[in-house]
């Protein structure tokens, strides 16, 4: 068991590179796709709510297939490992968004007026005002949807990134069927999900204290 | 207060024939209203008169359906739309205090004061500092510069969000109804402090429903019902003895209540 759980060990780096990675990109792409989808024009918006709904329907395991074996094949050479970053980062992009939409609905109409008021620009109060407190909010729910993409990352070895589920795979056949290897599997990303959740209270309890009296 | 007969001069503000519709309801009917410079205007009235609706135009977070509209130096012609750079001039002539105070919780009380003035007119930071702790002063609460708004009073907080507006040097100032959500003892230090920016000249338009502040500070009292201004004049002539039936109704029962 011991030796088995070593040997998984080898994957966490990519399995968390996958997932850093793909975070990364979420979160910055779900910035413009959240401000479309909250413009006074119905196109940005229509056009944010579909992606959103589209990136969100498809399970991930099939549109990792559709950037690895469709774009990659045809269009751009991308290797497993990007093709996972690209196709994760796109999906995260959709649920970060969403998460964002929720902290800009959880503020008060005042702050907005306050702003518009005072005679800061639009951007301004974006940038000073809301943003801050959006993020202040979004906090826990981005570290949830961060432990759920470390554990959803691993379609991942379905298009050959060499990531812990892979090796989970390659012992389990080696071992010959035995349930040890998902054992360990499931051990491991217990412990890689744990320190996440503990930062992510850390911090949240940390802003919200600023905040609240 | 005693000599604040309006004084001679164009008017600071002048609105002429706003209507403001919301669907099938006119909330606004065809108001004109000019405010000279230093005066002191308290606009009352049942709740839904149409008071805080009018006194958002006048900055524009509620948009007329018609009328003209001038603050400062600008006039503005409401049949079209305005740009945002006309927007934005507009909202740097005017200063505006909220009922439920709305600071920045995620700032400190002096960069509440400090960084509007620094993205809106360009000081920089030890300028907008300077301004701040002079405007803190003058809110009797030097003391609170570095403390968030979630630690202070509601009275407090109100006080903050006056010297806020006031850092921006507006050319008048819009209340509405800025102590409705405080504990009526914590209204008093707002109402004080309000009391002493009239004393210096500001212009202000405050919807309130604190008669005797209106009747002790204002210099006109302008009562609203259904959308319409239908009684204005000095406090004494408005409140002890109004003319309408249905502003004797307002004032009577507001008296009783005290």
């Amino acid at each position: 068991m011991t030796g088995v759980f070593l040997a998984l060990l080898k994957g966490v780096p990519v399995a968390l590179a996958v997932t850093g990675l793909a975070f990364l990109i979420g979160a910055v792409l779900g910035i413009p796709l959240v401000l479309m989808r909250r413009a006074r024009s119905w196109l940005p918006r229509l056009i944010a709510r579909i992606y959103i709904d589209v990136m969100r329907g498809i399970p991930p395991v099939v549109w990792l297939f559709i950037i690895f074996f469709g774009l990659g094949s045809g269009i751009i050479a991308l290797s497993p490992f990007r093709a996972a970053v690209l196709g994760m980062g796109l999906i995260s992009a959709a649920y970060l968004a969403e998460i964002y939409r929720g902290g800009f609905l959880t503020l008060p109409a005042g702050q907005n007026a306050a702003a518009v008021a005072l005679g800061l620009t639009r951007l301004d109060t974006l940038r000073y005002v809301l943003a801050p407190q959006v993020l202040r909010v979004s906090v826990a729910p981005m570290a949830t949807f961060l432990v759920s993409l470390l554990k959803d990352t691993t379609v991942a070895s379905t298009i050959g990134v060499r990531d812990v589920m892979m090796l989970v795979t390659q012992q389990a056949q080696a071992a010959g069927g035995g349930f040890a290897p998902f054992i360990a599997a499931a051990v491991l990303y217990i412990l890689l999900s744990i320190p996440v959740a503990v930062l992510a209270r850390t911090m949240d309890a940390r802003m919200r204290g600023r905040i609240a009296a | 207060m005693s000599e604040a007969q309006t004084p001679a001069g164009p008017p600071v503000v002048s609105l002429k024939k706003i209507n403001i519709r919301y669907g099938n309801h006119h909330a606004v009917r065809d108001v004109s209203l000019d405010i000279a410079r230093g005066e002191v205007v308290a606009m009352v009235g049942p709740s839904g008169a149409g008071k805080s609706t009018l006194l958002r135009a006048i900055n524009m977070l509620e948009t007329p359906s018609s009328g003209t509209l001038h603050v400062g130096d600008f006039t503005f012609s409401l049949d079209h739309r305005l740009s945002q750079k006309e927007l934005l001039a507009l909202r740097r002539s005017t200063g505006m205090v909220f009922q439920q105070f709305n600071l920045f919780p995620h700032m400190t009380v002096e960069k509440n004061i400090s960084l509007p003035q620094m993205r809106v007119l360009g000081r920089s930071r030890a300028e907008a500092d300077k301004v701040t702790a002079r405007l803190l002063e003058r809110v009797h609460l030097a003391d609170k510069a570095k403390a968030y708004p979630a630690r202070l009073s509601g009275g407090q907080q109100q006080r903050i969000a006056i010297a806020r507006a006031l850092a921006l040097d507006p050319k008048v100032m819009l209340f509405d109804e800025p102590t409705s959500a405080l504990d009526p003892e914590l209204g008093l230090d707002v109402l004080e402090v309000m009391r002493e920016l009239a004393a210096d000249g500001m212009t202000m338009i405050v919807v309130t429903h604190e008669i005797a502040f209106a009747a002790e500070v204002a210099d006109r009292v302008i009562v609203m019902a259904d959308g319409e201004i239908i009684e204005q004049g000095p406090p004494d002539q408005v409140i002890r003895n109004p003319q309408l039936p249905r502003t004797q109704k307002f004032f009577r029962a507001i008296l009783d209540r005290h």
